[in-house]
């Protein structure tokens, strides 16, 4: 019993995270149908750059993660205005190798700049944790997902009530339509790259936290995004949240009473019965 | 130091373009020249950069120290190297062409267990020695092969020495939890290690694999605790020592003694966790403050290897640089007792080779493998790297058992 309650709240604590991963993720798919494979990319840059605050201006990596935010959102903002732009209407798999490159360039950079050699941020509440009865709940775990609820309550905000974000919400539901009413798509697609871009950032903040440091960290996030995201529904927040959560608790249950070797594989299998029964996720809506 | 070692891998990159130049090194009758396929680039391109470092660090002292007398004669030894791109079929090929086109005398291993099983191959046909100090797996050695040697011990007795520290010392430990990632590597030194436990009686309380990549190992750190061991053992690599070693901190897990496979011996390691890095345990082939006293012909202690490679090479030398110098030893050693360049009598003389070294003990066993020398324990203590077993090499005594984690 102790031991399904701890797995529970392990699941829960690590879905927080995968929940932030994917919300970028998730946008920049629903919204401007790029599979984003430099996401895991832009995660690792996000966790560099709270290495960097931490090490050299002794930043806290929970005070780097609005900075992480926009200094990522100016960069995912440039690169979709100068690079993926040319190619932004053209078949998915243009896109799609666009991206690849991308985070080829991206992570070679990285490793020329940082090095290979992993790298970890420890505070002095690293690992710090408190017990309810026999369950231990870690700090730093808990707080990530704390700001993880906040970060998708204010995405949450940002598309339910700014002009911004409706228009990127009417952008999302029908392209031409909107572009007649007056929304500039280059400007708002610019917007949502960025968005994706910061939101990684922030993600790759939080997991510096708690995961080691290296050039190549995010690619195994990427695929976990895409499974999360088509687990809670495409461009949805709240499905990221809901769809990253689930992941979390099927894979600490699956790692934990199943094979320690396959939670990937058992969160596929998840995944293929969730599509098979509501094949637009779960938070998702049917569209045309 | 980081540009200049840039700088180096640069080199080494561009080093395949030189490979059309005729070598300048041929086998006469005044050199004795050595073939070695390294990984220049490729995922092994660092390992095979601290390779090729153990190999020029030896083959530059021999040189500068009046040559290699054989049989009355005196040699200069060179070597050639050439880039496998950390691909088993180039580096197969690679040593083909180093025997048959090159005429080199003998072949030095490549970095890895996957290219040392190909080049173990080729170099039977051809009956060439090779000694090999970068390829741990047993799986090379159950082909009956009589032309492979490796300076290392092997990959299922590198956690062996930790439990064997721990029965010595109070409280004596009981149980062991074992954790490994998915690769033949890992599981052997997990399987040795779980096998090693349950041979001394020891209850194996936990025995599970975790994916290569994994990002998350709370959940296997709460079964774990559950299990309650007294040493968890984790074969692994950096990334996931690192992971595992704040999961069980971040659930509170206490056992006696924590112990990996790889990570502990470097710096990354005690950089990236601080404090909480003290009283872990990891097995190393070799450590720079072992107290061996090797025989003439080379630096004989591990102190002297350390410090002459640091002021060559200005980082200190880690045990790929250190078990690579000792495979060329390895053939120095048995080419002046053959006292002939026969690569049959070389053969021959490696299989009988006894000799201690600065690296330990070189002897092989009927496969070509060296599983009479230990695998040393080192410790982290107060943020250093310390070696703790066997106690005739220890340089301080194991701290024991961990205390809770907030006095660490």
């Amino acid at each position: 019993m102790e031991l399904i309650l701890q797995t529970l709240v392990n699941g829960i604590l690590a879905g927080g995270i995968l929940a932030v991963v994917a919300l970028g993720f998730s946008l920049v798919w629903g919204i401007m149908n790029i599979i984003n494979l430099a996401h895991g990319a832009f995660v690792m840059l996000g966790a560099y750059l709270a290495y960097v605050l931490f090490s050299a201006y002794h930043i806290d990596p929970f005070a780097s993660v609005p900075i992480a935010f926009v200094v990522m959102f100016a960069f995912g903002y440039l690169i979709q205005r100068f690079v993926i732009n040319f190619v932004v209407r053209a078949p998915i798999l243009t896109t799609f190798l666009l991206t690849f490159g991308l985070s080829l360039l991206i992570v070679n950079v990285a490793l020329l700049v940082f090095h290979g050699d992993a790298k970890a941020v420890t505070t002095v509440y690293s690992g710090s944790n408190f017990s309810i009865g026999p369950i231990v709940v870690p700090w730093v775990k808990l707080w990530t997902l704390i700001v993880a609820l906040g970060i998708t309550a204010a995405m949450q905000l940002f598309l339910g009530r700014t002009r911004e974000g409706r228009a990127i919400r009417a952008m999302a539901l029908d392209i031409g339509a909107a572009q007649l009413s007056g929304v500039r798509v280059a400007r708002l697609y610019a917007i949502v790259f960025g968005l994706g871009a910061g939101l990684a950032g922030a993600a790759g903040v939080l997991l510096s936290l708690s995961y080691p440091l290296n050039p190549s960290m995010g690619d195994p996030f990427i695929i976990k995004a895409f499974v999360v995201c088509v687990l809670g529904g495409l461009g949805s927040v709240e499905g990221a949240l809901v769809g990253g959560i689930v992941y979390g608790i099927i894979e600490a249950f699956g790692s934990q009473f199943i094979s320690t070797g396959l939670p990937d594989a058992i969160a596929l299998v998840v995944l293929l019965f969730v599509l098979i029964v509501r094949p637009t996720g779960i938070m998702g809506k049917a569209t045309a | 130091m980081r540009n200049f070692r840039f700088f180096l891998a640069t080199l080494l990159a561009l080093s395949p373009c030189l490979a059309f130049v005729p070598p300048s090194a041929r086998a006469d009758d005044t050199t004795i020249v050595f073939g070695a396929a390294l990984a220049a680039t490729g995922r092994d391109a660092r390992e095979g950069a601290l390779t090729k470092e153990g190999y020029d660090f030896w083959k530059d002292y021999v040189n500068s120290h009046g040559g290699l007398k054989v049989a009355g004669k005196t040699y200069k030894v060179d070597i050639l190297y050439a880039d496998d791109e950390t691909n088993p079929q180039t580096s197969a090929r690679l040593v083909e062409k180093f025997i048959s086109q090159d005429h080199v005398n003998f072949i030095l291993g490549p970095y890895g267990s996957a290219t040392s099983a190909t080049t173990a191959q080729v170099v039977e046909r051809l009956k060439v020695p090779m000694v090999e100090s970068n390829g741990a797996a047993e799986s090379i050695f159950s082909h009956g092969y009589k032309y492979t040697f490796a300076v290392l011990s092997p990959a299922r007795r590198y956690l062996e020495g930790v439990i064997q520290m721990a029965l010595t010392l109070k409280p004596t430990p009981k149980s062991v939890a074992v954790v490994y990632a998915n690769d033949a590597f890992s599981t052997e030194v997990a399987q040795g290690a779980a096998n090693y436990a349950f041979s001394r009686r020891m209850q194996v309380v936990y025995n599970n694999k975790y994916p290569a990549d994994t990002t998350d190992v709370s959940g296997i750190v709460s079964a774990i605790k559950a299990s309650n061991p007294d040493i968890i053992l984790n074969g692994g690599h950096l990334q996931d020592a690192l992971l595992l070693q704040k999961g069980l901190k971040e659930q509170n897990v206490l056992a006696k003694a924590y112990a990996y496979s790889v990570g502990p011996d470097t710096p990354d390691f005690r950089k990236a966790l601080g404090s909480d890095a003290n009283y872990v345990l990891g097995g190393t082939q070799w450590s720079a403050t072992a107290k061996y006293k090797g025989a003439p012909g080379f630096i004989q202690t591990s102190q002297e290897y350390a410090k002459a490679f640091a002021a060559k090479y200005g980082h200190e030398p880690d045990y790929h640089n250190a078990e690579s110098s000792a495979g060329c030893l390895a053939f120095q050693y048995a080419i002046q007792n053959a006292g002939s360049l026969d690569p049959a009598k070389v053969r021959d003389a490696l299989a009988a080779l006894d000799v201690v070294t600065f690296y330990g003990l070189l002897k092989f066993d009927s496969r070509g493998i060296n599983v009479y020398k230990p695998m040393a324990v080192n410790q982290i203590q107060n943020g250093a790297l310390v070696t703790v077993w066997p106690s005739a090499v220890a340089n301080a005594k194991p701290m024991y058992p961990a205390p809770d984690w907030s006095k660490r």
